[in-house]
């Protein structure tokens, strides 16, 4: 019975199940129990046949009512949700007015501007690659606004283009193609981009989640000032290939809360200029972080942040549940079967944590003893 | 898949375990459906008080 609507695929994480379903790209969390009711339902072969399994269990029950919610669960799982509309529009040369030069590694590229207010959505957390030589970029990008649409183009293609009040689509697209640019890969070649942060120890990588406001990117600078390695912030973009993640050369924003925490920490802290972007964020400074050694680590664990005033620090075991709610509803994954599947295959070998903390010295001294146990997996 | 006849032979051990499975659909909370973006996204969101594009 309906089985075009049955999960693609069922993975069991400890007490869980999680369903992928291939129409919607959606991944549903459900515990043991439901999890054989549903399949009961979709192995029936009729809704009579369903009424009487039930019936046979307890005459009593509701057939009707179960089925109804069974089947209504399986049509929100398959719901598809309307993909941006794509517009189109031509390249306006004479937007370019302000025009900065970059390089990472020996990869360089330009990105024009049409205004100072819409550099500052894209220069900030890049300008410590701006280059004043003159180098011949192998891309051009240009962003700008034209009626009151905000542009993305590459090498004078339209890339993206969105209201202008959806910036951050811009700027997530924009560290999309600056990613596929400089590790020479395409978009396709993506698992995903996580909604978080991570920190590697020269083997290995450990991603920190959390709402805005979990203290993600204080703690990612405190533990690169204590001598880990930032692969990235914010955006942790994932091969499918090996299922690593990738570095990102953005740098980490940082917000006025967390000023007087890093000030002793970071060499340099104050003269990083202040930036405010806007009402919500406040103040921020754009911290750049030293390339790791390597592009790439292989991501041991999930981690999610929560900073508590005074708190004493805890590492502790979560489930997958609480993962997937603060990661996915954030984070682009690749709707490819192929690539969800490598999704829920690194996950399956992923623990979960959560970390409280509020003391710089014992938080890097668990996360230390963290990335040990991963040591020569 | 059509299931056989295997119900048939259910226990009363089974069955009492089965009525947990349907109890469990009417209580609140048994599942979650989580979309992912649809299109990759910084975390700075709209904010109509202090878009600076606005």
């Amino acid at each position: 019975m309906n089985n075009n609507l049955a999960p693609t695929y069922q993975r069991l994480f400890g007490s869980y199940w999680v369903l992928w379903y291939k129409t919607s790209n959606s991944y549903s969390i459900v515990d043991d129990n439901f999890k054989h009711l549903l399949y009961d339902y979709l192995e029936c072969a009729s809704f009579d046949a369903f009424k009487s399994i039930v019936a046979r269990i307890d005459s009593s029950l509701d057939a009707d009512t179960i089925a109804k919610n069974l089947q209504s669960y399986l049509e929100q799982c398959n719901a598809e949700h309307g993909s941006d509309e794509l517009l189109s529009t031509d390249f306006i040369v004479s937007k370019r007015k302000i025009s900065k030069q970059y390089i990472f590694k020996d990869k360089a590229f330009q990105v024009n501007f049409d205004s100072d207010l819409v550099k500052k959505t894209i220069h900030p957390s890049i300008a410590h690659l701006e280059t004043e030589n003159n180098v011949s970029p192998s891309v051009i990008f240009d962003i700008y606004i034209e009626s009151d649409q905000l542009c993305l183009f590459k090498n004078e293609v339209l890339v993206r283009i969105v209201p202008k009040q959806n910036y951050h689509f811009i700027q997530g697209k924009f560290a999309m193609e600056l990613l596929s640019f400089i590790h020479d890969n395409e978009e396709s070649d993506w698992l995903g981009t996580f909604h978080g942060s991570t920190i590697s120890d020269g083997e290995n990588s450990i991603l920190f989640v959390g709402a805005s406001g979990k203290g993600k990117s204080t703690l990612c600078a405190l533990l690169t000032a204590k001598g880990f390695e930032l692969v990235a912030d914010d955006v942790s973009p994932m091969l499918a290939a090996d299922s690593h993640i990738y570095h990102n050369p953005s740098a980490i924003s940082i917000k006025k809360g967390a000023f007087s925490l890093l000030r002793p920490l970071v060499n340099g802290f104050d003269e990083l200029p202040d930036m405010v972007f806007n009402k919500t964020k406040g103040v921020i400074k754009y911290l750049p972080c030293k390339t790791p050694n390597k592009d790439h680590y292989p991501c041991r664990a999930i981690i999610m942040v929560n900073y508590t005033k005074d708190s004493d620090t805890t590492l502790e075991l979560r489930s997958i549940k609480e993962a997937l709610e603060t990661l996915i509803p954030e984070s682009w994954l690749s709707p490819d079967p192929l690539h969800a599947k490598s999704f829920l295959d690194w996950l399956s070998k992923t623990p979960v944590y959560q970390l409280t903390y509020s003391d710089t010295e014992s938080v890097t001294e668990e996360i230390t003893k963290c990335f040990n146990r991963f040591k020569n997996h | 898949m059509k299931k056989d006849n295997n119900t048939d032979k259910i226990t009363r051990k089974d069955a009492i375990k089965k009525m947990g499975k349907y109890a469990a659909l009417t209580a609140v909370g048994t599942f979650v459906i989580l979309n992912p973006l649809k299109a990759q996204a910084s975390s700075l969101p709209p904010d109509p008080g202090g878009n600076p594009l606005i």
